[in-house]
């Protein structure tokens, strides 16, 4: 396992990931906005991959073009140049493929918990007997089952997250994109929601790329953390964690009596922090 | 324990808050009546041609529900108002709430459409009346066109309203999970704006209901304007304050319909009321 700190610009992987295709690749992306009175730089030219399996985090000051990252890496919003790839192909529109948990939920308010989670299978048309099923595994997996019937707004942050959670599991994506999931919930939640998250990936062996603003939660949950600088935002460094870390079974309290999560922590704020005050 | 018990006594409360102004405007309606009552049959303030006595009134109304006037019964009368109104503003609603769905996604198409709509708004209905009688003869589709002309906008605004202020990060969502535009718009946006169009709908039956009566006073030949209309040419004051009243009851009424409906549709809206 690589432990070393990966220089920017050499985000092949291949062989640590026993892959040689990654899951997601982002090549040569950047994008500037056009208005008709200015033209803002918002990310300069991005070259990142992800393996499969693997839990990539993005760590950087506020507007620094990690979100616009994400909806490109969605499909939401278009690259001005560069392409994403998924499994080596072009990505091609937004949908199933790679879904998303948004930070302010984003839960449809006029259908209730089973039918949120059931949407992506709805409108894929899959079979009445087949969506139950998978819906109800997923109720399970959640501890939603008793708000099958509720309506978003009865449940409170942590519970509507993990039905958001759930709506975009249930639709098998290749990969999990999450744009700061857990910054609208309060500390004790969200303390529980990742190491929810963290279990589920070691379970589910899935690919999740996930924006944070959270040092700490970055290199918990990370198998890699990336740091963008402040706008026009570039992958500043990218540092792997050790996959046999110790903290990953304990929640992220217990993480920070690790020295080894501490050091990595200081590292990549230290990091984050020059970017914030060399303005 | 605590949440449930505080749940019930809230709603406990609620029902004598909702009950009290429902006794309130009861006893405000009996004093008015008594108040009538007292001018015209008991002290004789007011001649019966200039004011008549309710006891009249309820008569003239139950008369003219057995006894046709005009070819046709109260109810006859009020039947043919109401489809009138029924066509126009339906017709009003469905086209209105799809022009502003189409208006709201449609940059374009708005550009294109609102100023000549902003112009259109601004005309009271009761000017195309004789444009409609014009084009469509005193019939019923004259009436319905006028309705129809009252109805539109209010559905168009609001509806416009409601699609252009949905959340994006909603549709966004819908889009990750592979919706086609149709359905996103079935199960995503109109939901989300059936609030605002329900407003306008709301707005579309009230402002209907008030054209189609000034429309019938204008022409026609049947209905509870032509009813008020006739009275006011036969001299028979009584039979105009049946068609006003039959106007205010049956007006309330369907407002009042038309909320239920609101909380019947939207479940997932009502609980926030």
């Amino acid at each position: 396992m690589n432990t070393t700190v990966i220089k920017t610009g050499a985000p092949m992987r291949e062989a640590d990931m026993n892959d040689a295709t990654p899951k997601m690749e982002i090549r040569g992306v950047s994008k500037t906005y056009t208005t008709r009175k200015s033209e803002t730089y918002a990310l300069e030219t991005t070259d990142l991959s992800i393996g499969t399996g693997e839990f990539v985090t993005i760590v950087g000051p506020s507007g620094c073009g990690k979100s616009t990252l994400m909806m490109i890496a969605a499909g939401l919003e278009e690259p001005s140049t560069g392409e994403i790839l998924v499994d080596g192909s072009p990505a091609g529109p937004a949908g199933p493929k790679r879904s998303v948990v948004f930070q302010r939920f984003a839960l449809f308010p006029s259908e209730t918990v089973a039918q949120n989670i059931g949407f992506g299978l709805s409108v894929a048309h899959v079979s009445k007997v087949e969506r139950t099923e998978r819906i109800k595994e997923q109720l399970t997996l959640m501890g939603l089952e008793q708000f099958r019937n509720s309506y978003p707004k009865e449940l409170s942050g942590g519970m509507q997250q993990r039905v958001a959670i759930a709506r975009a599991l249930i639709v098998r994506p290749e990969i999990l994109l999450m744009d700061e999931p857990f910054a609208a919930l309060d500390a004790q939640t969200r303390t529980v929601m990742q190491e929810e998250v963290s279990r589920l990936h070691r379970r589910m062996q899935s690919t999740v790329f996930f924006i944070t603003h959270s040092v700490e939660e970055a290199v918990y949950l990370a198998d890699r953390v990336v740091v963008m600088s402040k706008r026009p935002g570039r992958i500043k460094k990218e540092i792997s964690i050790p996959h046999d870390a110790p903290w990953r079974t304990g929640d992220i309290e217990d993480a920070m009596t690790y020295g080894d999560f501490n050091e990595l922590r200081k590292e990549i704020w230290d990091l984050v922090r020059e970017e914030i005050t060399t303005h | 324990m605590t949440q449930i018990k505080s749940a019930s006594s809230t709603r406990n409360r609620s029902v004598r808050v909702a009950s009290q102004p429902f006794v309130y405007g009861a006893v405000t309606l009996l004093c008015v009546l008594a108040a009538w009552f007292l001018a015209t049959d008991v002290l004789h303030l007011v001649g019966s041609s200039f004011l008549p006595s309710p006891v009249t009134v309820i008569a003239t109304l139950f008369g003219l529900t057995v006894q046709p006037f005009a070819g046709a019964t109260l109810m006859g009368h009020l039947g043919l108002s109401l489809a009138r109104w029924a066509l126009g503003v339906g017709a009003g609603i469905l086209l209105g709430v799809l022009l502003g769905i189409v208006l709201a996604w449609l940059p374009p198409v708005r550009a294109a459409v609102t100023p000549i709509f902003e112009v259109l708004r601004y005309i009271p209905p009761f000017a195309w009346v004789p444009i409609a009688v014009l084009w469509l003869g005193a019939s019923m589709s004259a009436q319905a066109l006028v309705v129809f002309i009252a109805a539109f906008p209010p559905c168009v605004i609001n509806t416009q309203l409601g699609v252009s202020t949905v959340d994006p990060i909603l549709t966004n969502a819908a889009r990750t999970l592979g919706a086609p535009p149709m359905t996103i718009l079935r199960r995503v946006v109109v939901p989300v704006a059936a609030p605002s169009i329900f407003t306008g709908a709301r707005i579309a039956v009230s402002n209907g209901w008030m054209a189609l009566v000034g429309a019938e006073l204008i022409v026609g030949k049947e209905g509870l304007g032509f009813l008020i209309a006739q009275g006011q040419f036969n001299g028979d004051v009584a039979m105009i304050f049946v068609g006003i009243i039959v106007i205010g009851i049956v007006g309330t009424l369907i407002d009042f319909l038309i909320a239920r409906a609101e909380v019947w549709t939207l479940p997932w809206k009502t609980d926030s009321k």
